[in-house]
């Protein structure tokens, strides 16, 4: 069957062009046409980041099969507006603060300007609903909502024009002053490259095998049914490490590719470079890999009991990190507790979700030096790493920052540019590795899930008087970044408040989970979920106001931390007291009193979803009818 | 069968930059032609607005503007080092070096400038694009300042590095100064519990945060707001699961993240508690951000129905699990009554 | 991905008939795509590779609309959209406009096809509850010997089990018939894990029609998500049907539906929130059929 043929109007201009029979519209715009400012989030409807309008109905465009833009007519972002000639929508994205990691943001403005063109004057309700589709991982949604309403305004002339320009700064000082965002125009008209949308003369594509077992010995890898493939320009697996194969956040301890043994699901073992991603795909299909199946380890308690199996041989307890923080004597602290309170509380694992999957390029320059871009957060980490990796000296790697699309601390790993470096060197040419979402939530880091037993004991007056806290957390197959976040999950754990006898552990485990990494606030957010819950229930059971039993143990100025550094200005007692005031938080104990308090439902709240804000708009929108 | 609406709050603490070890940043800074400038340095943005931050440092401390400096692209082969993204520690180590650098390079500038006029070079002010010195009318524009700079073979230009004075910890007790800056906040969360399917839907989040000092308090709400609905995700629906080592939430149909229609009207307060170590004073707010609203939501659904949630995410599931359980148990203590 | 070596828009239902002989046992019919192609992805079936992909939503057949008082007759290919923006169609099926709110977003709604939503048999089908309520009856076509026949059933015998109809292997689903029920009161209940894109824990329709007296002279409800079928719930609405409606009735009623759940995975919860949904559900209806609806001022109290 020959190829399709496509006939239609791409942003206003006509095109006619061969497509594969399989391509989705999002493949024929960003790859054909060369049109990337729509992304791919997840390729299976669930983001928003392709989001066109095809006949003048925004649409997924990974959804959607080519041969359904036949005849029709296609407007992607880039047809909105460009730097020095935004839209309106455009204009108030970049004055509301809208854009973050801007890799939703084009998405976000297809959506915004749909929902006004279907209704100019939709409330911020109905402006939710219409904008339901897309995800944005990095502003909590406030802003964009903002600029949509913000546009609406400025649309039917209830706000000037001039409310879309730059505040300049009264005093001339630009510190402390809402500067719009530079980087805003480049990402609210698309116009920003990420990894993904880079190409290079002569790039090949790379496709990754990856272990489908948790925890296996590799016996053999056969990889001559791949190299035979046409199209197929290199293969690499651990054997082409020239130097000291191993990267980690704080310890060394996961291989480029899997060398000798899979640690878990997603573990990758051969990659491929090929003139195409489907060749690159299929050639996967020829590796033959023999796994010799391990006993696995799931469950970080019964990974730290004797005899279970081991997952990396320098570590025989499978223990990643121990840290302990010790104040006093808590056995005589809870003697003089009035109130002992003992919580198990428990946490799972989260996925980054950055809307922008892995990807990245790597090339050999003219000059030899190895170089990589992608949106790493850690290039000058990474380049150390790579160099030992590849035996080289540390100025022939060079690492460039992509812009990125969403971190929260996922790429903070190493995990795909050995992998470039590898395949550039091996074929010569540049090689472009972009993750599907599938494989970025298989293959990379998650928030370490956590189980932790507190124990804590005040006297009558809502007095800490001593603190027994003890966290189990599964830090999956490798150590990334788990020795830090046991660290961080230690210190601060415990909360900011003065605790005269404290035993603080926190364990970081191996087993043969997704690994656990870096990810935004680092263990102290499982840590402080179980503190700040223990004090309210503490609270309840002394009949204290949840701001007072803080207040009584509160940090103050000069307080010594638990891990007896002095401090100088402790500004807790103010954010309290800011707190209450600017909640109009209406005291008591915290004893389910929701159905008698009155300080609810007042300002700073939004209005409960109920689905079909758009309908109330219509009933409103037909009543001055019936009036007439 | 009601909606029920109750509320709670937590507080938090944070450390910034690098945890109980050295942490350093470098930048280059050069006052260019035109009266514009260039800053290098080893890492920068990651959606958090740290470009715009650095270009307001560096305006603020030479007198120009945010839009006249150009911040060169994160290459480790173009610019010095500055560590990683991450830690909550660019505005406290990049924009900390940052104004280091242009303080630099600013003062090659003003000294030539007031040889020139033969002033005292601490009366020469910058500001607005132009160089001035109190009490005279001498006065010329930046651009003019640059040209003469080179007219004198002087490139004006900075570099400069920050780091921080911590340690590790002590194996055995942990004691130690794991960050040289520490900061505080407090959440209050409003929620409406439907105790007909146990959805929660938080209303509003009141969010105050000690940053030091806001470079740019609109992007300080941003990371308020983003951290929060991204905590407000893994209390309520976020639930990365593994079965015999398989992960059976492969993609995001499955792993679900909140949408618009799920989140609250969060209102921040921004405190400036200053850090007096750092030339600027700031501190940082990316990720204490999202570390209360976990336990302001759990407290509030508490205080909405009685039921305490301690295994996270809160889905609807549990939280009428937990109704029930609460039902059951009081109506099991009125019968023991 | 899902790969294929041709991709067929017929214009015509013939068209239609004759790919899908020339192509047989090696076709997949698609109108959407919008279950399709999520489907062939690593997680799910993985990268699947078809011979041919006939596209089904350029038949006029299945593209028909045809609404009067009483009747209502939509193509297959009628994307879930149609329900809430063509104001016949939700004049005359007023719960599928409250469905089509809560289904996935508007621009999925835009693709998605009330007929794929069918074809694909969820057991949390959004539109399966809503076209039950409407007596739905489902129009099949397939060519035999050169000929084009159809054929009708109700939904309720089409949709058999999880992923599975009463369709053919060489049928088409054409258009779907059902009653109009202008002025019905309507209410689409819905829980999953957010407000949107979300997959239906359980769902329930409910429509509902007052005669003058104020006692329910019709009602209709259905629910989905709680067995391997959506289905009709009979019993309660046999025991509303002609009575008043009090909030004690309609407890009475929600409490006839205990045994229902089938789905092992949340029993209980399942349980629990059909009992409450039927409630509530009715009692948002009866409001909206102009009632005086006595329970839901009960119902809806937030102590905000
Ligand atoms: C992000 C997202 C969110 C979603 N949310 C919801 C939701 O909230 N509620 C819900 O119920 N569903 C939801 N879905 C599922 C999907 O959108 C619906 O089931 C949709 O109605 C399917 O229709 P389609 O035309 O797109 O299906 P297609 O993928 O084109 O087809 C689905 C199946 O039906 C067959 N088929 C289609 N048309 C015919 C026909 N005329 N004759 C015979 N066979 C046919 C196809 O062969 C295929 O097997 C969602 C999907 C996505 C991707
Ligand atoms: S919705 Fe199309 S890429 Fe996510
Ligand atoms: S700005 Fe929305 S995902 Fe980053």
């Amino acid at each position: 069957m020959p190829d399709l043929r496509i006939d239609a109007t791409v942003n206003g201009r006509a095109i006619s062009r061969p497509a594969k029979p399989w391509q989705r519209l999002l493949d024929f715009l960003r790859d054909d046409l060369n049109l990337t400012g729509n992304k791919e989030g997840c390729g299976a409807g669930e983001c928003g980041t392709c989001s066109v309008f095809l006949d003048g109905v925004l649409v997924k465009s990974c959804l959607v099969p080519v041969a359904k833009a036949q005849n029709a007519r296609v407007e992607t972002i880039e047809s909105l507006g460009r730097a020095g000639a935004l839209s309106v929508l455009q204009r108030a994205f970049h004055k509301a603060g809208a854009s973050q990691c801007g890799y939703c943001i084009p998405g976000m403005v297809m959506a915004g300007t749909a929902a006004l063109r279907a209704n100019p004057l939709a409330g911020r309700e109905e402006i939710r609903e219409r904008l339901g589709g897309n995800i944005c991982r990095c502003t909590g949604y406030q802003k964009i909502l903002d600029a949509v309403e913000l546009t609406r305004d400025v649309g039917n002339g209830t706000l000037p024009e001039s409310a879309l320009a730059e505040e300049e700064p009264a005093d001339g000082r630009f510190i402390g002053a809402n500067v719009r965002r530079l980087d805003a125009p480049s990402k609210v008209s698309g116009a920003l490259k990420y990894a993904a949308d880079m190409t290079m003369p002569g790039m090949l594509h790379v496709q990754v095998l990856r272990s489908p077992h948790p925890h296996a010995r590799i016996v053999s890898i056969d990889t001559a049914g791949a190299q035979a493939m046409p199209g197929v320009a290199g293969v690499v697996m651990a054997d082409d490490v020239p130097g000291i194969d191993g990267f980690g956040v704080f310890v060394n301890d996961q291989p480029v590719l899997a060398r000798g043994k899979v640690r878990y699901v997603g573990d990758a073992i051969v990659a491929v470079a090929a003139e195409d991603e489907l060749t690159a795909r299929r050639a996967l299909d020829h590796v033959t890999v023999v796994y010799d199946p391990l006993p696995a380890v799931f469950d970080p308690r019964e990974a730290m009991r004797p005899g279970a199996p081991v997952i990396h041989d320098d570590a025989p307890d499978n223990i990643t990190k121990h840290i302990p923080i010790r104040v006093g004597d808590v056995e005589s602290g809870f003697a003089r507790s009035d109130l002992i309170v003992t919580q198990t509380y428990s946490t799972q694992a989260i996925e980054h979700a950055y809307l922008e999957p892995e990807a990245g390029l790597g090339y050999v320059d003219p000059d030899g030096v190895v170089t990589i871009i992608s949106p790493s957060q850690n290039i000058t980490h990474h380049r150390h790493m790579l160099a030992r990796i590849l035996a080289l000296p540390i100025n022939r790697v060079r690492f460039i920052m992509s812009p990125v699309g969403g971190g929260f601390g996922g790429k903070e790993d190493m995990i795909y540019q050995g992998i470039l470096a590898l395949l550039a060197i091996k074929t010569g040419r540049p090689v472009r590795y972009v993750f599907t979402r599938e494989e970025s939530i298989i293959a990379t880091a998650k928030r370490h899930p956590s189980r932790t037993t507190l124990k804590m004991g005040l006297t009558r007056d809502g007095r800490i008087c001593a603190v027994e806290f003890r966290m189990i957390s599964d830090g999956g197959a490798y150590g990334l970044s788990t020795e830090g976040v046991m660290r961080k999950a230690a210190i601060l754990g415990a909360g900011p408040y003065n605790i005269a006898n404290l035993r603080m552990d926190t364990y970081g485990v191996y087993t043969n989970n997704t690994p656990s990494g870096a990810f935004r606030s680092f263990g102290a957010l499982q840590t402080q979920f179980a503190t700040e819950s223990h004090l309210d229930i503490c609270a309840e059971k002394l009949g204290l106001d949840p701001f007072a039993i803080r207040r009584v143990n509160a940090m103050r100025d000069g307080a010594v931390t638990h891990t007896k550094q002095t401090l100088g200005s402790v500004s807790l007692m103010r954010a309290l007291a800011a707190a209450e005031e600017a909640a109009r938080w209406e005291a008591g104990p915290p004893s389910s009193r929701g159905a008698t308090r009155h300080d609810l439902g007042g300002a700073g709240n939004r209005a409960p979803c109920t689905l079909g804000a758009r309908f109330a708009a219509a009933e409103h929108a037909a009543q001055p009818e019936k009036v007439a | 069968m009601a909606r029920r609406r109750g509320r709670g709050m937590a507080a938090c603490w944070y450390g910034i930059a690098r945890t109980a070890t050295v942490d350093r940043a470098a930048a280059w800074a050069e006052i260019d032609d035109g009266g514009t400038a260039k800053i290098a340095t080893g890492v920068t943005e990651i959606g958090e607005g740290i470009l715009t931050v650095l270009a307001q440092i560096a305006a603020e401390e030479l007198g120009i503007r945010p839009q006249d400096v150009t911040i060169g692209d994160n290459d480790t082969a173009r610019a010095p080092e500055a560590a990683h993204a991450g830690a909550t520690r660019q505005t406290y180590m990049i924009g900390n070096a940052v104004a280091l650098a242009a303080r630099q390079a600013r003062a090659q500038l003003v000294d030539v400038v007031a040889s020139q006029w033969g002033v005292a070079a601490n009366l020469v002010e910058t500001a607005n694009g132009e160089v001035f010195a109190r009490k005279t009318n001498h006065r010329m524009p930046m651009g003019d300042a640059v040209s003469l700079c080179k007219s004198r073979g002087v490139v004006p230009v900075g570099a400069a590095s920050f780091g921080t004075d911590t340690t590790g910890l002590d194996p055995v007790d942990g004691s130690g100064r794991p960050w040289q800056a520490y900061v505080f906040g407090c959440q209050v969360a409003e929620v409406e519990v439907d105790t007909l399917t146990g959805e929660v839907q938080v209303l509003g989040v009141w969010a105050v945060h000690d940053v030091g000092r806001a470079v740019n308090p609109r992007g300080v709400e941003g990371q308020i707001e983003g951290g929060i609905v991204q905590a407000l995700g893994q209390a309520l629906m976020e639930d990365y699961r593994i079965e015999n080592g398989r992960t059976t939430t492969p993609g995001l149909a499955k792993y679900i993240l909140p949408t618009a229609l799920d989140v609250p009207h969060v209102t921040s307060v921004i405190l400036e508690d200053r850090d007096p170590i750092g030339p600027l004073g700031v501190k940082g707010i990316g990720e204490p951000a999202m570390v209360p609203t976990i336990p302001a939501v759990m407290n509030a659904i508490y205080d909405a129905v009685g039921a305490r949630i301690t295994a996270l995410p809160a889905t609807p599931e549990r939280v009428l699990e937990a109704i029930k359980e609460r039902e059951r148990a009081s109506r099991h203590r009125a019968a023991a009554e | 991905m899902l790969y294929c070596d041709a991709y067929l828009t017929p214009r015509s239902l013939a068209d239609a008939f004759t790919a899908m002989a020339e192509y047989r046992g090696r076709y997949r019919l698609v109108a959407g795509a919008t279950d399709t192609l999520p489907w062939a992805r690593a997680g799910r079936a993985g990268d699947v590779a078809i011979p041919a992909l006939i596209d089904v939503s350029a038949i006029p057949e299945l593209r028909e609309r045809r609404v009067d008082a009483t009747r209502v007759r939509i193509g297959a290919a009628t994307p879930m959209q149609r329900f809430l923006d063509d104001g016949d169609l939700a004049r005359a099926m007023p719960v599928m406009a409250r469905c089509a709110v809560w289904f996935a977003d508007d621009q999925i709604r835009a693709a998605a096809t009330v007929g794929g939503n069918l074809v694909n048999a969820s057991p949390a089908a959004d539109a399966t509850p809503p076209l039950l309520a409407h007596d739905a009856q489902v129009e099949l076509a397939c060519a035999r010997e050169g000929k084009i026949t159809r054929r009708r059933m109700a939904l309720g015998d089409f949709v058999r089990g999880p992923g599975k109809t009463a369709l053919e292997a060489d049928e088409i689903l054409l258009a779907i018939e059902c009653a109009a029920l202008p002025g019905y009161g309507a209410e689409f209940e819905k829980v999953g894990h957010r407000r949107s894109l979300v997959i239906a824990t359980v769902c329930l329709a409910a429509v509902v029609r007052l005669d003058a007296a104020h006692a329910i002279a019709d009602l209709r409800l259905a629910v989905g998500g709680v067995g391997p079928v959506p289905c009709r719930l009979h019993e309660s609405e046999n025991f509303l049907r002609g009575g008043a409606a009090t909030l004690a009735r309609l407890e009475e009623a929600a409490h006839m539906t205990v045994g229902l759940v089938q789905s092992r995975t949340r029993h209980d919860y399942r349980r629990d929130v059909l009992h409450g949904f039927v409630v509530r559900g009715l009692a948002s209806a009866l409001r909206r059929a102009g009632g005086a609806s006595p329970p839901v001022g009960e119902l809806e109290a937030s102590h905000a």
